[in-house]
């Protein structure tokens, strides 16, 4: 046997002592070699007698070199504890093909080892050393660039991508005929910052505007962000520490920057499980809002009556598919189907199911590593018998990479099933309130006195002719030194406020107002058609603005503000 | 990588069928390709997506957004999903004679 060893060898074998942390250190050190392993996997039980594929024999490859390096044993008797080390670029391409190509990282025979063994984490280790000598599959590359470059694993930019929610926007408003349907971009202050998964904005947008909807109708105060909004994290499939926590902090600050108070995460497995639970560690940093799946966002809003749902929409037997990530993983196993049950007629258990459920075969990465695709395939009858046996026509998952794995392998298995997600369910068993006309018909707003301070004599003409049809008392302010004076003077309940005006700007007025004991209970609503001056607001040390609007304002969606500022309910009542 | 025969030639695809030398593709190639993503007829609805995902692929080097697919095929959504029932990503892009899309898809 030759000693030389390959450059790439090398570093492999020197970053190895950094990698070995106490999890895994235990997991290398704790393998009794009892085989309960081995019947977890489902490459396994779809390739019986290949040894290759069991998850003890998968280990031992990484074990040996641990041995061989590490542990005292592998030192003083190397020929009894079986430690080997790499040599040749060769053995890495070998040790790529187990790593990637034969483990899903799913994390079923790790919950299943009696003596706690974490296969998958000490895989995932095994991957981010061949990456860190780029020894990887191409996809995995490609992709892993993307998101360190473009800040998205799809490569979408920034323009495409607002484009696309303003599209989405568009088609929601014209579905309901409601103007006041909004995905709103960048605003500060929400309750809740929503980010998705790239292939959400790049392929299938439908998501988007259901999780819209359903935000809208719950009346949430949300926002999603122009940047920072990928909350997939390919560090996790790759083994990369550093990119894991550079895309994680990412998605982090843009909820900071926007101030918001809850990060929602929509339904995906590696996302949320990289977002929720793994990023603060890779990317060393604490976070001061929550951070929730949307599903659980989903299952509140019908608790709470925000929303109403009528689940003889779904009258098709569909049963469940639990995402490995999300169900092993993040233990997400009982909203999901309390959700279900709300939403759909019949719902059907899968077997195995929760934390025991079999991977869709499509998991860590490998619906982007087209070489392996015949063995996933393969493998992939375990999931399929599973899916026949529930009867159902339809499997919802949480996961996009769980609903590509699954179409792959019903389409390779002609099963004649459908995929969908949770949130394509419950926006189709919504109850859409009645459209709120009667806000036009009855006058809500009697006995308010409103404030408008703009400089444009159409707006102001506009807004009032609209506030007095609703019964309001309006005052008209041309600049920002009358609005003061007025608002002195009259003590409105509710001020208008446009941002760019002669004398006093806006930002000026609202930071008086607020600092003013006299002045600072009034209500006010920045009405601008600048939204890049938000900062000029929200910059200010004082308690942010109860509402604001960006210009045009349609009818509907000025009184339907004004109603939520003042607290008045949509019938004239107050709440 | 495997083969598949296609208007009577054949052609090198990846492990997931998709075309490995994009530029071999021509029309006959899409026609063929159509039956295998649930395809009956090639419309001329049809044709209007894979020839605009075909010429922005050549132009950029990368699939179009959907946005993008939908404004300039003047086709909603829901009405691509029909013509393509494995959806854009994998049906559109592979009759396109386009490589396989990359992340999670």
């Amino acid at each position: 046997m030759s000693n030389k060893r390959s450059y790439k060898c090398e570093k492999v074998i020197e970053r190895l002592h950094k990698k070995v942390s106490r999890q895994i250190l235990g997991s290398l050190e704790a393998c009794v070699h009892c085989g309960m392993c081995t019947d977890q996997c489902h490459y396994v039980l779809a390739n019986p007698g290949d040894v290759s594929y069991m998850p003890s024999y998968k280990a031992d490859k990484l074990r040996k070199l641990f041995k061989a390096h590490i542990d005292w044993t592998g030192k003083k008797f190397p020929w009894w504890v079986s430690a080997r080390s790499l040599y040749t670029d060769d053995e890495l391409e070998e040790l790529k093909d187990t790593v990637f190509g034969k483990c899903t990282n799913c994390r079923r025979c790790s919950i299943n080892c009696p003596m706690g063994v974490d296969m998958a984490t000490f895989n995932r280790m095994a991957r981010g050393l061949l990456v860190s000598v780029g020894v990887m599959p191409q996809g995995v590359a490609v992709v892993a660039k993307d998101q360190w470059e473009i800040g998205n694993q799809m490569g979408v930019l920034k323009e495409d991508f607002l484009d696309t929610l303003q599209w989405m926007q568009e088609e929601l408003q014209s579905e309901y005929d409601d103007p006041s349907i909004k995905i709103p971009i960048d605003k500060m202050d929400c309750d809740v910052v929503y980010s998705i998964n790239p292939r959400e904005a790049k392929y299938d947008p439908r998501t988007i505007a259901d999780a819209a909807k359903i935000f809208h109708f719950a009346g949430e105060n949300w926002t999603m962000a122009s940047e920072g909004w990928d909350m997939t994290n390919f560090g996790l499939f790759n083994g990369d520490d550093e990119l894991g926590g550079a895309v994680a902090r990412r998605c982090y600050e843009a909820t900071e920057n926007l101030r918001g108070k809850k990060l929602v995460i929509s339904e995906c497995g590696h996302g949320y499980r990289s977002t929720r639970c793994e990023g603060q560690n890779w990317g060393q940093k604490d976070v001061n809002f929550k951070m929730e799946s949307s599903v659980i966002s989903m299952l509140r809003y019908i608790k709470e009556g925000k929303i109403k749902v009528d689940k003889t929409k779904n009258p098709e037997p569909v049963t469940f598919h639990d995402s490995c990530n999300n169900a092993r993983s993040c233990g997400l196993t009982e909203e999901p189907r309390e959700l279900l049950n709300m939403v759909c007629m019949d719902f059907r258990e899968m077997y195995p199911n929760r934390a025991e459920n079999f991977c869709c075969t499509g998991g860590g990465g490998a619906m982007s590593m087209s070489e392996y695709t015949p063995r996933r395939l393969k493998s992939a009858i375990i999931k399929a018998n599973q899916l026949k046996e529930t009867g159902a026509k339809t499997v919802v998952t949480s996961c996009h990479n769980c609903v590509d794995g699954l179409s792959d392998l019903i389409r390779h298995y002609k099963l004649d099933m459908k995929v969908t997600q949770l949130v394509n369910l419950v926006a189709n068993a919504l109850v859409v309130p009645e459209k709120r006309k009667a806000a036009a018909e009855v006058a809500t707003l009697v006995g308010y006195k409103i404030l408008l301070a703009d400089d444009e004599a159409d707006t102001l003409a506009f807004f009032s002719t609209v506030l007095e049809d609703n019964g309001a008392t309006v005052i008209l302010a041309r600049d920002g030194d009358e609005a003061l004076a007025l608002a002195r003077k009259e003590k409105p309940n509710l001020i208008t406020l446009d941002l760019s005006m002669p004398g006093k700007d806006g930002g000026e007025v609202f930071e008086i107002l607020r600092k003013d004991p006299e002045l600072s209970a009034i209500k006010v609503c920045i009405i601008t058609g600048k939204p890049e001056l938000r900062r000029l607001i929200y910059d200010r040390p004082v308690t942010p603005p109860e509402g604001y609007l960006n210009k045009p304002v349609a009818n509907e969606e000025l009184i339907l503000n004004m109603h939520k500022i003042l607290g008045v309910a949509h019938d004239g009542k107050k709440k | 990588m495997g083969q598949i025969l296609l208007a009577g030639k054949n052609f090198d695809v990846d492990e997931d069928g998709f075309l490995q030398n994009p530029e071999q593709w021509d029309e006959a190639v899409a026609k063929d390709f159509a039956p295998t993503e649930g395809i009956t007829e090639m419309t001329e609805e049809h044709w209007k997506v894979v020839r605009y995902i075909r010429d922005y692929y050549l132009k950029f080097g990368v699939a179009p957004m959907i946005r993008k697919l939908c404004k300039e095929t003047d086709c909603n959504l829901k009405r691509i999903y029909e013509l393509f029932p494995s959806g854009p990503a994998k049906g559109a892009c592979k009759i396109a004679g386009l490589p396989k899309p990359t992340g999670c898809v």
